[in-house]
């Protein structure tokens, strides 16, 4: 592919650690380097292992460029977590693309009852305000056993403007590259992704 | 940085671990390079004082750290900037505005100019494999150790970049053994006055150098009389898509000046005084302190410059958090006179409403039992948290801070729980004031506090949790982590025997995961007078779960389940969530650590011993 003419392409990923969030950016990292399509990812998690906030930027085709998303410029944000979504609205930019997996991973307060969680409806709302594209995606609509991150990103490359950036094809090679042992798995995972329209 | 400093030639790299800075010595250790000695060290000032050496001894060597290890580094520097480097020495510190790691917005480039050494700073990683090796040149050419500095966002991208494959093994140099004292020590004011001279010289010789390797970028717009700006470090980079911005203003790039600043020291005063000739006003992008912008004033003052500098002093910024493509608008815009729409780059703030995720140790922490145990200390003893004064540390003790236990007061430095507390004491305080510690901080600087404890039997107790590895900061391997793990020919030291050899007389040491005997330990020192030491020692669960160990099966009891939530309210624990007849234990998180059982009133929650 021609660098010269690829049009930038900013994601912004957020969501909670341990939901492979960081993953998702790596793989298409690589598959763009692949393509030649310059690529910078900057993962931020903070101090947590583990169930803490996790966000990363992938800017995609500027041949060199600051690692930080402009406010008001991602053309694609992927949530993982509903409530970690909120913290991306900023990021969208107009008619960009918002995926959330509608995980709810409840903070202990939350859990006990002791504090608000946000609904579905209000992360749509504010999308919809910043002016993006909202897509929700259930957890119950992926058989158990499969991975949640792969299958967005599959729903990702099928619906948003990523997909003519980037071969679905040579996606799957990368994460088939990353877990062989979990090929056929991810690649049904991959695959259920790429099959949803919406 | 690691390859560009094998490139380099680099011999001997030593440091510290901390985030952003981290990731350099860890690649090269898994590199294994041959010929390249590279060893994470006890602390910042000891990893700056082996580079030196090694440079002083003739070869190129490297130093890594976070800011904070810098102020740790720092007295040794001072006095190595004085003596100077025969092989070039590069240090390497990792600033974090916008503070993603949390700990000071620090801006290291003040050390730069206090120490009159030189700095440089890329904006992206392809520039940072570039000015690793120009750092290694510019230290080489004037004597000088030289900055290499960073912020997260460029120390933690990942970008493509062509580097030349496989750097040969360091060049075979002769160690240089040099018996020198007008140089090597500061034996007498005439001595020190005189390398502050020879100091100075190789900051003036380091911008002629700087100028000649072409470090610093100058553009000079077609027509003069339009606006200038200096792009400093990680700012630079997001100039371009700024253009983009401003051309949709009305303002054309091309009527723009641009110096990209590479030496944030010294100064190249050349390129700034061509700036000063040919613009109508500058803008200065630089992230956390105005230090560029305040050598820039006085040079305009020098020179007689008397265009607007529009930055911090006078403009729009802010010395907090990070800059980005916003910035460059916004400030070219000022500086031209130009009006810029208030909305431009400013999303919608939606995050208000998003729920608050505190974060807390680990499924298996160790700490969890230590900081549920302490509580419950302190509870036996009849006290009040909020009477008890419990001192943090860095690392991932410090979580004891969060809920649910609410244990640690405060977080200073390295080391620092073990000062502060005796600070309590000195001042007064008649209930029990305890320290608590991670292994790798007390290695670093809790030793000469303990000493000083020791020494003047300050009646505290201090808490050791003991997990084995450097763990915040990646899982390295420290003084303390397990035999089996340090390296062939290295020397493990046992905090077990180090701590009573250090005058403890009263030295107690427990399992966090066994909360009765834990607790009851803390209970007893806790009534002890003068020093008291419990380690509390347990293997890192996320490194025992790398390694597929499990130490007990856990499972909930159905029946006897009161979903009274104590186990989560309790514990924490993010393996534990609510079911809907009982508390529900999360296989695939769960190492095993039965402190759930151990809270649980109803005895609803089973272990049974694995092997």
């Amino acid at each position: 592919m021609n660098n010269e003419t690829t049009q930038p392409f900013d994601i912004y990923l957020v969501g909670v650690g341990g939901q492979g969030v960081l993953t998702i950016g790596e793989i298409l990292s690589e598959a763009a380097l692949a393509q030649e399509i310059p690529a910078n990812f900057y993962p931020t998690k903070g101090m947590a292992q583990r169930g803490g906030f996790v966000k990363a930027q992938l800017r995609l085709g500027r041949q060199a460029s600051g690692a930080n998303i402009p406010e008001r410029s991602a053309d694609l944000v992927i949530a993982m977590e509903r409530s970690e979504g909120l913290k991306a609205v900023r990021f969208i930019k107009l008619g960009g693309d918002f995926i959330v997996w509608d995980h709810v991973w409840a903070p202990t307060a939350v859990m006990l009852e002791q504090a608000p969680y946000p609904t579905l409806e209000h992360l749509s709302e504010q999308v919809h305000g910043a002016g993006g594209r909202f897509h929700d995606l259930h957890p119950h609509d992926l058989p158990k056993g499969l991975s949640e991150n792969i299958f967005v990103l599959g729903v990702a490359l099928n619906n948003t403007a990523l997909g003519r950036l980037l071969q679905p094809e040579l996606v799957r090679a990368k994460i088939e590259e990353r877990w062989p042992e979990a090929a056929a798995k991810n690649a049904d995972a991959f695959r259920r992704g790429l099959e949803v329209y919406r | 940085m690691a390859l560009g400093a094998l490139r380099a030639g680099v011999k001997v790299v030593a440091g510290y671990p901390g985030t952003p800075s981290s990731e350099t010595i860890a690649f090269l250790l898994a590199k294994k390079p041959e010929g390249v000695h590279v060893e994470w060290s006890t602390n910042e000032k000891v990893a700056l004082e082996i580079a030196a050496g090694a440079a002083w001894a003739g070869q190129r060597s490297l130093t890594t750290m976070k800011m904070s290890g810098l102020n740790v580094a720092y007295d040794s520097l001072i006095s190595i900037a004085y003596s100077g480097v025969n092989g070039g020495m590069v240090v390497y510190v990792a600033d974090d505005p916008g503070v993603s790691a949390g700990m000071a917005e620090q801006d290291s480039r003040g050390f730069a100019l206090m120490a009159d050494l030189p700095m440089l700073e890329p904006a992206t990683p392809a520039e940072t494999y570039r000015l690793s090796q120009a750092a290694f040149e510019l230290s080489q050419r004037t004597g000088s150790p030289v900055f290499l500095r960073l912020v997260t966002a460029v120390a933690h991208s990942h970008a493509g970049l062509e580097v030349e494959e496989n750097p040969p093994p360091p060049p075979e140099l002769p160690i240089l053994l040099e018996r020198d004292i007008q140089r090597y020590t500061k034996a007498g004011a005439a001595i020190c006055m005189a390398q502050h001279h020879d100091l100075i010289a190789r900051l003036e010789k380091a911008e002629e150098v700087i100028r000649e390797m072409s470090l610093n970028v100058l553009h000079l717009a077609p027509d003069a009389g339009g606006v200038g700006i200096i792009a400093c470090g990680a700012a630079a980079a997001y100039l371009e898509e700024g253009f983009e911005h401003l051309a949709k203003l009305g303002v054309s790039p091309e009527s723009l000046s641009v110096l990209r600043l590479s030496s944030v020291h010294p100064l190249p005063r050349q390129e700034v005084a061509s700036l000063f000739g040919h613009c109508s006003a500058l803008l200065v992008l630089e992230e956390l302190e105005p230090l560029v912008e305040r050598e820039l004033i006085v040079e305009a003052r020098r020179l007689g410059y008397s265009g607007r500098i529009i930055g911090k002093m006078e403009g729009p910024f802010n010395r907090i958090g990070e800059y980005g493509v916003r910035q460059v608008v916004e400030g070219v815009a000022v500086a031209a006179g130009l009006a810029c729409p208030k909305d431009l780059l400013r999303g919608l703030a939606a995050e208000e409403r998003a729920a608050a995720r505190p974060i807390t140790v680990c499924a298996g922490c160790p700490h969890r039992g230590t900081y549920l145990a302490l509580n419950r200390a302190i509870r036996l003893l009849k006290l009040k948290k909020d009477e008890v004064m419990v001192t943090g540390d860095i690392g991932c003790t410090i979580l004891g801070m969060n809920p649910p236990f609410h244990t640690v007061w405060n977080e200073v430095s390295m080391g620092a729980s073990l000062g502060i507390a005796q600070g309590y004491l000195a001042a007064g305080l008649k209930t029990p004031v305890i320290a608590t510690i991670g292994d790798s901080t007390f290695f670093h600087a809790g030793l000469p506090a303990l000493i000083n404890a020791v020494q003047h039997q300050a009646p505290l107790t201090l808490i050791i949790l003991d997990n084995g590895w450097t763990a915040m900061t990646g899982m390295q391997v420290n003084p303390g982590t397990a035999e089996a793990f340090q390296r062939p020919g290295w020397q493990r030291l046992d905090l077990a025997t180090l701590v009573p050899a250090m005058g403890v007389q009263q030295f107690f040491q427990v399992d966090p995961y066994d909360l009765k005997t834990t607790t009851e330990t803390m209970v007893q020192a806790l009534a002890l007078h003068g020093v008291k030491v419990i380690l509390a020692r347990r293997e890192c669960s996320i490194q025992s779960k790398r390694r597929g160990l499990r130490f007990r099966r856990v499972r909930v009891l159905e029946e006897k389940c009161t979903l009274c939530k104590l186990c989560i309210t309790t514990t924490g624990c993010p393996a534990l969530s609510i079911g809907e007849k009982a508390v529900l234990i999360d296989p695939a998180v769960c190492v095993g650590c039965s402190l759930c059982a151990q809270v649980c009133p109803a005895k609803a929650i089973e272990k049974e011993e694995i092997g």
